[in-house]
Parts: structure tokens; C-alpha cells; sequence
């Protein structure tokens, strides 16, 4: 095909201002996919973060505000006025049904772990012993804790070097009493219902003891086994929030949260990527002023083509391949390159790149590049139409 | 004889800002195939815009004009270009050979066009334009004038053409060069090649059997 080789040498003998271009849509493709990359990569790694999020529902006492409870951000700073009655927790058990409903109390103190050591503050969760497996995984000891054992989140435990047998006293000056460690809890990232990894799990009846409480809850967790979330969210508003003046309860439902976070970094990683688009577009900008000085340069060229016989198409192609050998040839260079700078980005922003390969990155590696030839082309149109429709006569006389 | 091109009554007129100019005024003339015509006049008197309707550049404002049994007049670009690929053999006077195109390449280039290479066909007519061998991997800016000259001649031919429209063929040449570059006109002729040749030099015209003279877009004689 004549009018591809002519490309190809016209390209080759303009060696600099084709690499320039070409230089142009290789930073572009690298910008978009990168930045799309590096959006996938938050994506899977708060997906990671929120998997023991599960098919949860939480239920929370109405504070008139928001869904998000007391559980949500750590615990410890409900309200003493807020919270779920035992009616209340009973009536959430029945409708739920056959889901089980676990009441959970939470409050943050002081404690002390070894003689001698700091007073720190954490914050404790208690919850029945029978529903602690359903919620959470050990990974060291085992769940039967006694009424004076807890189990602690594995960060908690790392960070203060804690083992199965450990003891902690609870309370300023010990005040609550001491509580010997029992098992480590797996890590669970972050979470709606409970978060545990910073935190000490222990029994609602040392608990109740402890701080003087009596089935007032803090929280219900729901782990919805049968039926979906959102089903199960309006079976408890329904029940409990009958009057519309006056609720009883927030509900909230993992799920649906879950899912507004993933659109929500779906929103930043448009963004971010749109940004990225930005340098394409002035990429795309020199390809259209490359290309028009090379119809500019060869007029006389077109000319003489056109009067020996090339259909005005035929001048179009030959137009149209130098754009797309600059876009295709820029673009695989800069997808090439964008798995190396998702991976820089990654492992900078991230601490960590496992989440480097996978079909979301390859799919904005290859948006990146479909975009790069895409632009060029369509910078290549104009230009190669002018150039296919130049008066042979003048373009003849052109010098 | 068969006539390959005929004009009949041909206006030019081309419409400016300032006024419209006619650049040929009611002409009417034919040339028969196997003809050696030269066309002459000086400058302005539209030899040029002559040149451009029997090459199927342009349409004429009035008048018909006849190539090879067709009329120009209403054909679509399309149908203009195919009938210059397939029926019209141009040579400038700047000869306007492809630089990124080597000789073999820029002499099969139109029949690349019409969707064919034949190479020994485009040998064989570089050495019957007296081209040397060697030369036919350079590139033009590799060769002189009148060698560029024979392979633009040679490029016209590739096709076998009715017409070969020569615009000043030696314009840029220096006489010795110029005329062994007519000499082979002549030769091309004689083996039955209708040529027209647009020139204002009377050198050239005198290798022609007849000319055309035009004055103020008239023919004078």
C-alpha cells in the first residue's frame, strides 16, 4: 500500500518532530492510565480494608442525625441518653428473624497492660459470646473467655505486645477490675458494626458489672444471612420508627454504605483521570499542528497527486495513517509506560502494589491507550480532509 | 481519424472580487489521436487554463469538451480523477517526482493507483525513456534533470495513456538536455503517442507537426 509506506517515510525522515508528537501522546496515555490505575488500586485496597464488612445492618439509637452510629468511627462516644432499649432490642430480634440480632455495648477507658507501663485509652466492645464467632475470626486462642477474659484485635494486641494469657487492668488505676487475654482477634479492617483491631472484646456481663449497665445497648448488629440488607433495614424502620415525629432508631445498611463509598471513588477516580485528560488534549493539540505543517510542507506534493490520478481519499489515507502510526506507535509506548508509573504511584501512595494486575488497571491502561489513537485521529481528520480537498490547479502552482 | 480531444465553443471565466476574468473565450479546436501538437502564446493568454481542461483539472463555464469520446463536463470529481489516472499522462516542467519514493516507485505510482504494480513494466519503460539501470533504487534528488525528466516521462507512460500533456518539458533544462528530452517526444510519437506539448520556447514547438496559437484566451492561428 503506497500511501501507508509514504506515511511511514514521511514520518521517518521528520524523525524529531514526529518523536515530539509522538513524546506528547506517550505523557498523555501515561497521565490517564496512571491516574486510573492509581484510582483501581484505592478502590481494591479499601475493598480489602472493608471486606469483613460483610452483609451487615447496624441499628443505632436516632441521634436526629445522620445513619452512621456510635460503632462506625470506633465507638465510645454515644450519648448516656442515647441508647437501644431492651424492648427495642427484643422487637429488632423478632422481625430480623431467622437473622440473628447481637446487642453490642461500647465505651472507651483507661487501662494499663504490665506493671509499670503507660495508661492508655481503647475502647471495648462487649458483646454475647455466642454471636462472637458469627462477627469475628481468631487467630490466636479460643473464643471461650470466661466472665473475666477478653479478646483483643491483632493490632492492638501487636502494638502492645500481648499474647494468649496476658492480662490488662481496666478502669483508672485498675478501678474495673483485670482481664486476662483469651484470644486474638484476625484482622478486620475497617467496619461499620464493630472495629476491632484497635479494640478488646469482652463479656456483657463483666461489661454490664464493670460500668453499671443493664441491657441499654449501645448497637445492634444484624449479619443478615437470609434476604438482602436493604430488605431487612426497612423491616426494622418500619417496626421501630412507626411515628415519623419520633424515632427510635438509626438504621444503617453496610451494603448500601459500602456501595456509596465505591461511587464515591469512582467520582475521584473520574476526576483525577479527567485531569489526566487534560495533557492528552494538548498532546492531541501538537499532533493537529504536526500534521498541519506536513500537508502545509507538501501541497505541491498533493498536487501532483491529486493530477495524476489519486482520489481525493486516497490523499485523506495517506493523512490519516501518519496520525494513527503516531497515535498507535505514542500510545502502546506510554501503556508500556503507565504500568510502570501505576506501579511508582502505587507502591508510594499505597505502601504496596499487589494491586497492580488486576482487570480494572489493564482496562484504564487500554482506555489510555484507545484514547491516545482515538485523539490523534480525530487530530488527523482535519487536517488530512484540507488536505484531500486542495484545488489540484493551486496546489499545482504552490511553491 | 479518432478524435482524442475535442473542444467546441469553450468559455473560461473565473469569477474574482474584482471582476470576472475570461481566460478562454469561445475556442474550438480537436486533436486526433497520433497528433504532435504544440500549444503556444505568451504569458496571461490561457495556455494554462487550456492546459487544465484537457487535463480534467477543471470544467469549462460553456462549451463541451471531449476526451477520448466523453464529455468532461458533467463528471463528478471522482470520475475526473479516475479518467486522468487511466487517460492522461502529465510531465511538468519541474518534473514533481515523489522525493520519498524511489524510481521504480514513483514511476509504477500510478498504477499503484489503479490498484496494480507490474515492475517489469516499469523497467521496461525506464529503459525505453533511456533511463541507466543503475539508477533505479535512487531516489530523484539523486539524479540530474534531464535524467528526473526521463523518469517523469517514463511515470506518464506507465499507464498508456491517449494524451500526454507536457507543460514546458525543458523549461528547466539546459538545450542539450532539453533536447534529448524532445528527441524522445519525437520517438514516443512516432511509435503513436498522442502529445501535446503547452511551451512558449519556439525551440520545443519546432518538434511539433502542427501549434496552436493563443492570444487574449483566442486562438489566433
Amino acid at each position: 500500500m503506497i500511501f501507508w509506506e509514504i506515511a511511514k517515510r514521511n514520518i521517518r525522515i521528520h524523525m524529531l518532530r514526529s518523536t515530539l508528537a509522538m513524546l506528547g501522546i506517550v505523557i498523555g496515555v501515561i497521565a490517564i492510565a496512571s491516574m486510573g490505575i492509581l484510582g483501581n488500586s484505592l478502590v481494591s485496597s479499601v475493598s480489602d480494608s472493608l471486606k469483613s464488612v460483610g452483609d451487615s445492618v447496624i441499628v443505632t439509637p436516632y441521634s436526629g442525625g445522620g445513619g452512621m452510629g456510635p460503632g462506625g468511627g470506633g465507638g465510645g462516644s454515644s450519648s448516656a441518653s442515647l441508647k437501644i432499649t431492651d424492648q427495642d432490642y427484643q422487637q429488632i430480634k423478632r422481625v430480623v428473624a431467622p437473622n440473628v440480632a447481637t446487642p453490642v455495648y461500647t465505651t472507651s477507658d483507661h487501662m494499663k497492660i504490665g506493671v509499670g507501663s503507660d495508661d492508655i485509652v481503647a475502647t471495648m466492645y462487649a458483646l454475647p459470646t455466642t454471636d462472637v464467632p458469627d462477627i469475628m475470626k481468631l487467630q490466636a486462642g479460643d473464643y471461650n473467655n470466661g466472665n473475666s477474659g477478653c479478646l483483643v484485635g491483632s493490632t492492638f494486641a501487636k502494638d502492645h505486645n500481648l499474647k494468649v494469657g496476658s492480662r490488662i487492668s481496666i478502669g483508672t488505676d485498675g478501678s474495673k477490675g483485670t482481664l486476662r487475654v483469651t484470644g486474638i482477634i484476625e484482622e478486620r479492617g475497617m467496619s461499620f458494626d464493630i472495629s476491632t483491631d484497635n479494640a478488646l472484646v469482652v463479656t456483657p456481663e463483666w461489661f454490664e458489672n464493670a460500668y453499671n449497665r443493664n441491657k441499654d445497648y449501645d448497637e445492634v448488629v444484624v449479619k443478615v444471612k437470609e434476604g438482602d440488607t436493604a430488605t431487612v433495614k426497612t423491616t426494622i424502620e418500619k417496626q421501630l420508627n412507626k411515628h415519623k415525629d419520633a424515632k427510635v432508631v438509626s438504621v444503617t445498611d453496610s451494603k448500601a454504605t459500602l456501595a456509596s463509598i465505591y461511587s464515591t471513588f469512582g467520582t475521584v477516580t473520574t476526576f483525577v483521570t479527567a485531569i489526566g485528560g487534560i495533557s492528552m488534549l494538548v498532546a492531541g493539540v501538537s499532533i493537529f499542528n504536526i500534521m498541519m505543517m506536513s500537508v502545509n510542507e507538501r501541497i505541491k506534493e498533493i498536487g501532483i497527486m491529486r493530477s495524476i490520478g489519486t482520489q481525493k481519499r486516497e490523499v485523506m489515507s495517506m493523512f490519516i495513517y501518519e496520525a494513527a502510526i503516531i497515535g498507535v506507535i505514542g500510545s502502546v509506548i506510554g501503556g508500556a509506560l503507565s504500568v510502570l508509573a501505576g506501579y511508582g504511584i502505587s507502591a508510594l501512595m499505597l505502601g504496596t502494589t499487589k494491586y497492580l494486575f488486576t482487570i480494572a488497571n489493564a482496562l484504564s491502561v487500554g482506555e489510555g491507550v484507545s484514547f491516545g489513537i482515538v485523539i490523534c485521529l480525530l487530530c488527523g481528520i482535519y487536517p488530512a480532509w484540507q488536505a484531500a480537498n486542495l484545488n489540484p490547479i493551486d496546489a499545482l502552482r504552490h511553491e | 481519424m479518432e478524435q482524442v480531444i475535442q473542444f467546441e465553443d469553450v468559455v473560461k471565466i473565473y469569477p474574482l472580487k474584482a471582476g470576472d476574468v475570461t481566460a478562454l473565450n469561445h475556442i474550438s479546436f480537436s486533436v486526433e489521436r497520433g497528433e504532435f501538437i504544440s500549444i503556444m502564446g505568451p504569458s496571461g493568454s490561457g495556455k494554462s487554463t487550456l492546459l487544465s481542461l484537457m487535463g480534467c483539472l477543471d470544467t469549462p463555464t460553456s462549451g463541451s469538451i471531449s476526451m477520448s469520446g466523453r464529455a468532461i463536463r458533467n463528471m463528478t470529481d471522482e470520475e475526473l480523477t479516475s479518467f486522468r489516472r487511466d487517460k492522461i499522462g502529465f510531465i511538468f516542467q519541474y518534473f514533481n517526482l515523489f522525493p520519498l519514493l524511489n524510481i521504480i516507485e514513483n514511476v509504477s505510482f500510478p498504477q499503484m493507483l489503479r490498484g496494480g504494480v507490474d515492475e517489469e513494466k516499469a523497467r521496461e519503460v525506464l529503459r525505453a525513456v533511456q533511463l541507466d539501470e543503475r539508477l533505479f533504487t535512487h531516489t530523484p534528488l539523486e539524479l540530474s534533470g534531464g535524467q528526473q525528466q526521463r523518469v517523469a516521462v517514463a511515470r506518464a507512460l506507465i499507464n498508456d495513456p491517449d494524451i500526454l500533456l507536457c507543460d514546458e518539458p525543458t523549461g528547466n533544462l539546459d538545450s542539450k538536455t532539453g533536447a534529448s528530452i524532445m528527441e524522445l517526444m519525437t520517438e514516443l510519437n512516432r511509435k503513436g503517442a498522442t502529445i501535446i506539448v503547452v511551451t512558449h520556447d519556439p525551440n520545443v514547438a519546432k518538434y511539433t507537426s502542427r501549434t496552436i496559437r493563443i492570444v487574449d484566451g483566442c486562438i489566433a492561428s
